[in-house]
């Protein structure tokens, strides 16, 4: 009978030495993923809900999911996480450098340099690429350390108008050292609905309700190709029924980079006001999209040279000037060189006629 | 048979204005062209300077324009009289000095004209001083304050259409004063010497030859010669075929 006890402890001891074992094992492992599909599942289950995390923990799913890192998950950066997480222990954390090496040596070297850390200016869970962001959503990250009144302050110094150059242009426009760059064009609206109030970016649902449910893009892009032409910029900025709203544009870099400086050739004004129509030929109105990012179009080329209507509130003094109003602006002036060119000629043919009546009188 | 006279028709506060006025819009036209064409002129060196010399400059005329608004309309309280033309002007007057101009002046015939300090201008200039002092030159002013100042003046730049309509209408009314400022010279050297029309705008006097002789009529005057002389009734030489 013991016996038989014994036999029938035997495997039980087994299964708890396993059991044991497993647990060792995972414990030597860490916490485990879950290995759901995109690699982070088991994480947002908790980190995207906001019952069950701090603030600070929390990650808005559907911006994480937008961004490269979604791709590759959370492990790629978080690879070890203690076992008794989230009770206990603080997940490793990736240097962005590994991946990122390049930018990280282009950053290394920039008055930028030891002042702040990736993180500070980017959110890797909410990150996204250069073509999805708006000229605005830059300029925020840096006013986020740079406010904008000592900015403009600091700026006016020297730079004419400086309160429009910092609301019109992203930082990196003349703080980096990009070679090319197009004009970003974006839907602005008067706060609260006033056509002439305070212009803040038109958001997503706001040019939804106007587009009637279609597309937002659709309010400009009428004939769906994907592709915006001046007409269809006139026939948007003619329309009454987007009298509240205005296309701004930015000049925005086209590569961004992350060598912060200081550059003389943008102090003196000439790298954008004398640059001419090359580099102005390039737009895209940039969309907003349900999810916080953007979508940009093409828009034909030369469109922001247009007179009036192309982009009535985009002026970029000495480089968009209108080829037309320069050929009227011209004939004017020789309408008025008629008077003493002509008379002038007529006048030295006649001149005998008058020195006449002088000595007559 | 003639005698020359002396008139005081240009007092102080309006040559300053005047000089004000043509040395400003004479350097806010070299430094436009600059800004509208950084590409190709670079009259004052950088960008930067040809933005804050036109700035400057525009300031100034604008300050210009007042001293000339307050100084007609309440020191003299006569801008109307001297710049809005009267009917007799619209019905012959702008024709009569038309066919000076282009016929008269030609076959050595004086001036319809002549200054005085109650009536300075002839017709002509009447029309064209009433557009370009009471259209051209306040919106020109106008939409460069709004361009100096974008942002602080954002609003009114959104209700007059955008800063494109601005620039444009900005442009195109300086290129007519700059038309308007060829003509002017030029008919500023019309006088009896090139430079008697200058004179009075520096000096503040202008003389004034005293004809006592036979009327422009009798001497066999062109048709349609007809000239009305707008002197102070001291100075008026009454032919003596009218005592009669």
């Amino acid at each position: 009978m013991n016996r038989h006890t014994n036999q029938n402890r035997i495997p039980l001891f087994l299964m708890a030495l396993l059991i044991l074992a497993s647990a060792a094992v995972c414990r030597a492992e860490g916490f485990s993923f879950g290995g759901t599909e995109g690699k982070s599942g088991t994480c947002l289950s908790c980190h995207a809900n906001p019952a069950a995390v701090s603030e600070k923990m929390l990650i808005d799913p559907t911006r994480y999911t937008r961004t490269t890192h979604a791709k590759i998950g959370c492990p790629s950066c978080h690879d070890s996480v203690p076992a008794a997480h989230p009770q206990g222990g603080v997940p490793a954390r990736a240097e962005c450098a590994e991946c990122h090496s390049e930018i990280a040596q282009q950053y290394g070297s920039s008055i930028h340099a030891g002042k702040t850390r990736c993180a500070g200016c980017h959110n890797p869970h909410k990150v996204k690429s250069p073509a999805e962001i708006s000229g605005q959503e830059i300029n925020t990250m840096c006013s986020s350390c740079h406010d904008v009144l000592k900015m403009t302050a600091t700026h006016g110094q020297w730079l004419p108008q400086a309160d429009l150059h910092i609301r019109m242009l992203p930082c990196i426009t003349c703080h980096t050292g990009a070679k090319s760059y197009y004009i970003s064009m974006y839907i602005v609206k008067g706060q609260n609905g006033s056509r002439f109030g305070k212009q803040e970016m038109a958001s997503y649902d706001e040019l939804k309700s106007l587009a009637g449910g279609a597309e937002i893009v659709a309010l400009v892009d009428k004939n769906h190709d994907n592709y915006i032409s001046i007409q269809e910029l006139r026939n948007f900025n003619n329309d009454p029924a987007h009298k509240n709203l205005h296309l701004q544009g930015m000049m925005t870099p086209e590569t961004v980079t992350h060598n912060f400086e200081i550059l003389d050739n943008r102090r003196n004004c000439s790298f954008c006001h004398t640059s001419g129509s090359t580099v102005m030929q390039t737009s895209y109105l940039t969309f907003p999209g349900r999810d916080g990012t953007y979508q940009r179009v093409a828009v034909e080329k030369g469109a922001i040279f247009d007179a009036l209507y192309g982009t009535p509130d985009f002026y970029l003094m000495g480089s968009t000037k209108n080829q037309n109003l320069n050929r009227i602006g011209l004939a004017i002036i020789c309408g008025g060189l008629i008077m003493p060119v002509g008379h002038g000629f007529l006048r030295f043919l006649t001149r005998k006629n008058r020195e006449k009546k002088e000595h007559e009188s | 048979m003639s005698e020359k006279t002396k008139i005081y028709l240009q007092p102080i506060p309006i040559r300053v204005w005047h000089w004000l006025n043509a040395f400003g819009i004479i350097t806010l036209a070299v430094t436009g062209t600059q800004i509208r064409f950084p590409e190709t002129l670079s009259f004052l060196g950088s960008y930067q300077t040809a933005i804050w010399v036109h700035n400057t400059a525009g300031l100034i005329v604008s300050f210009s324009f007042l001293i000339w608004f307050f100084y007609y309309a309440t020191v003299k309280s006569n801008l109307d009289d001297i710049y809005i033309p009267n009917q007799e002007d619209i019905k012959h007057g702008i024709v009569r000095q038309l066919l000076y101009y282009c016929f008269w002046y030609f076959l050595g015939r004086p001036s319809p004209f002549h200054a005085t300090p109650k009536v300075k201008f002839n017709p002509m200039q009447k029309a064209a001083y009433l557009v370009v002092m009471f259209m051209l030159e306040p919106f020109v002013i106008f939409s460069g304050l709004l361009l100096m100042n974008v942002t602080p003046l954002r609003v009114l730049v959104l209700m007059t259409g955008g800063i494109k309509f601005i620039v444009a209408l900005h442009f195109l009314l300086a290129c007519s004063l700059v038309a308007f400022l060829c003509t002017h010279v030029y008919l500023a050297t019309l006088g009896a010497t090139p430079l008697s029309y200058l004179k009075p705008m520096i000096f503040g006097w202008e003389e004034v030859e005293e004809h006592h002789e036979v009327a422009e009529e009798q001497q066999g005057a062109p048709r349609g010669y007809r000239p009305v002389r707008h002197y102070p009734e001291c100075m008026q030489h009454i032919p003596d075929n009218q005592h009669s």
